[in-house]
């Protein structure tokens, strides 16, 4: 058939369907749900075979190129992917969430072990060798640390600021370095070890130091709760990374490109789950860890309430019950 | 392979072809978002200043939103186009052409981490040069790329001149090089089209602005135009 011909057989139907891909893009919604819309498919699939037609008789580029864009507009929308549900995020974080984390223990484990020891080891050195903490901190730091927990003080951990302030300092910060420690362990999982491991000494430096001048107290009554969700949380971004930085060195039985894809896959759904943790403590810690007029059977109450339930959520969550025979 | 098409077969069986976008547009649009996103906290900050402490508490959730929020809010809710990329004309899809969804789009913004990593997007820029589709890292875990969406110059009508029957049978091939030449004339300098015509010659015993023209016929003819 020549082309000419080709094209006055079909051209209305080419016209039609452009002008209806055309005025979906300002009102999705109406035209969707209208008559024209259960036609669509049918029709985007004639046009489809018209493509292939057109390209195997060799027509002129104006008429394939012209039938190639319709076909790239209709197949974006015919192939639109289904819309989020709420319900679907919620059973994410009670069931979905707990069962990622579970099976990718492994990382996990490493993660861990990568935080806690070097937290655990600068603690009781601290202890026993009040002067090192000159040596991993500076003089400013100190004493910015032992201001914030002064005994003294009306709010703990803080030396200024109101509860919006310091939710927003904590969203901001906490959650960009989990999102950092995910991220960079794509640099075959060193970024992720290198945060992993300073943050333990950190943390674990400034509660050793702290416990050994004796302002222990206002300073585990103000991390215990949160800590929970915090630490907790940062370790899963870190493992998530380690996954992401072991896939690139050893990617197994597939090649790299899709099994990075796959691991991607999993390291972001656990950086979102660490990301709802994190809002929740930086949530904790404004508002609950930082009341200093508290019992500490309170205080230290709710902390082990909270370790439990993190703890126990991410170890049961997700398993199907078991019902009896 | 100069060209960056990428082809993916649809369930219907045809290819479409998808334009990857080098580094320099993406590069621009991304200079755009970052201007936008300045500017919008600016002016944010103003009434958000009379709040005191606890406006700076929102200044700072804002901010974060804006750091990690922008990119991917903008990307799955405007199809697949930051306001950056679509001053552009880019638009970001998921491996099967479609624009990109929630969990892609999360991982190619988590991941700017590593390609921005010494200060200038140099991971991102070796990585974009590297790849056949001009990837960078957190495209390529999240499998999406970056197209151009906007159309290009759209060939032009072939003019019409009185058919003429060609003297001898053309291969398909052959067929198709002269419909191409005869669309693509008018963008051509005079002469080089009386240059590309010549060649013919022997085809067409006429030589510049006569071999032009029938060759032109012969693309009439060729299409079916009576």
């Amino acid at each position: 058939m020549k082309q000419e011909r080709f094209v006055a057989l079909h051209r209305r139907e080419w016209d039609s369907l452009e002008a209806w891909l055309k005025a979906l893009d300002r009102q999705a919604k109406r035209l969707l749900q209208q008559d024209q819309a259960l036609d669509f498919p049918a029709s985007y699939r004639r046009v489809c075979h018209h493509l292939a037609l057109a390209r195997g008789r060799g027509y002129s580029h104006e008429v394939t190129e012209r039938l190639q864009r319709l076909v790239q507009q209709g197949h974006q929308v015919l192939y639109q992917p289904p819309a989020p549900r709420w319900h679907r995020v919620i059973a994410f974080l009670v069931a979905g969430f707990p069962r990622l984390v579970r099976a990718q223990w492994r990382c996990m484990l490493a993660a861990s072990v990568l935080f806690y020891v070097p937290a655990l080891v600068t603690l009781v050195v601290m202890q026993l060798r009040p002067e090192f903490a000159h040596t991993v901190f500076s003089s400013a730091q100190l004493a910015q640390f032992e201001k914030m927990y002064d005994p003294a003080n009306t709010h703990i951990g803080r030396s200024s600021g109101t509860d919006l302030q310091m939710f927003g300092y904590y969203v901001m910060n906490n959650v960009s370095i989990a999102f950092r420690t995910f991220a960079s362990g794509l640099v075959f999982g060193v970024g992720a070890i290198y945060v992993l491991g300073a943050n333990g000494l950190l943390i674990g430096g400034v509660a050793g130091h702290l416990t050994a001048i004796g302002y222990g107290g206002p300073f585990w009554r103000f991390v215990a709760a949160h800590s929970a969700l915090e630490l907790t949380a940062l370790v899963i971004a870190g493992g998530a990374g380690l996954k992401l930085g072991l896939t690139l060195l050893a990617p197994g039985r597939q090649r790299r490109g899709p099994a990075l894809v796959a691991a991607g896959w999993v390291g972001a759904q656990l950086a979102l789950g660490a990301f709802a943790m994190l809002v929740m403590a930086a949530f904790v810690e404004a508002y609950w860890s930082s009341i200093a007029a508290l019992p500490d059977v309170v205080k230290f109450g709710s902390a082990a309430l909270l370790w439990v339930l993190v703890l126990g959520w991410l170890w049961r969550g997700g398993r199907a019950v078991k019902h009896g025979a | 392979m100069i060209d960056t098409v990428r082809e993916i077969e649809t369930p219907e069986g045809v290819c479409l072809r998808l334009r990857a976008a080098g580094a320099l547009p993406r590069a621009q649009a991304w200079m755009i978002d970052l201007l936008l996103r300045f500017a919008f906290l600016i002016m944010a900050m103003i009434p958000l200043g009379l709040f005191g402490q606890g406006g700076k508490g929102l200044a700072l959730l804002l901010m974060f939103a804006l750091l990690w929020g922008y990119s991917v809010v903008c990307e799955v809710w405007l199809g697949g186009q930051t306001l950056g990329k679509r001053a552009l004309g880019l638009r970001v899809v998921n491996a099967d052409g479609t624009p990109v969804t929630w969990l892609p789009s999360v991982v190619r913004n988590l991941l700017r981490v590593v390609d921005a990593l010494p200060g200038v997007y140099g991971v991102g820029l070796a990585c974009t040069l590297m790849d056949p589709y001009a990837r960078r890292l957190g495209d390529i875990v999240a499998g999406t790329m970056v197209i151009h969406a906007a159309d290009l110059p759209a060939g032009q009508e072939i003019p019409a001149l009185a058919a003429l029957p060609l003297p001898l049978v053309l291969a398909s091939d052959e067929q198709a090089a002269l419909i191409e030449f005869a669309e693509r004339a008018g963008q051509l300098t005079a002469q080089r089209q009386e240059e590309l015509a010549n060649l013919l010659t022997p085809l067409t015993g006429q030589r510049d602005t006569a071999a032009i023209r029938q060759l032109v016929g012969h693309a009439n003819w060729l299409l079916g135009r009576a």
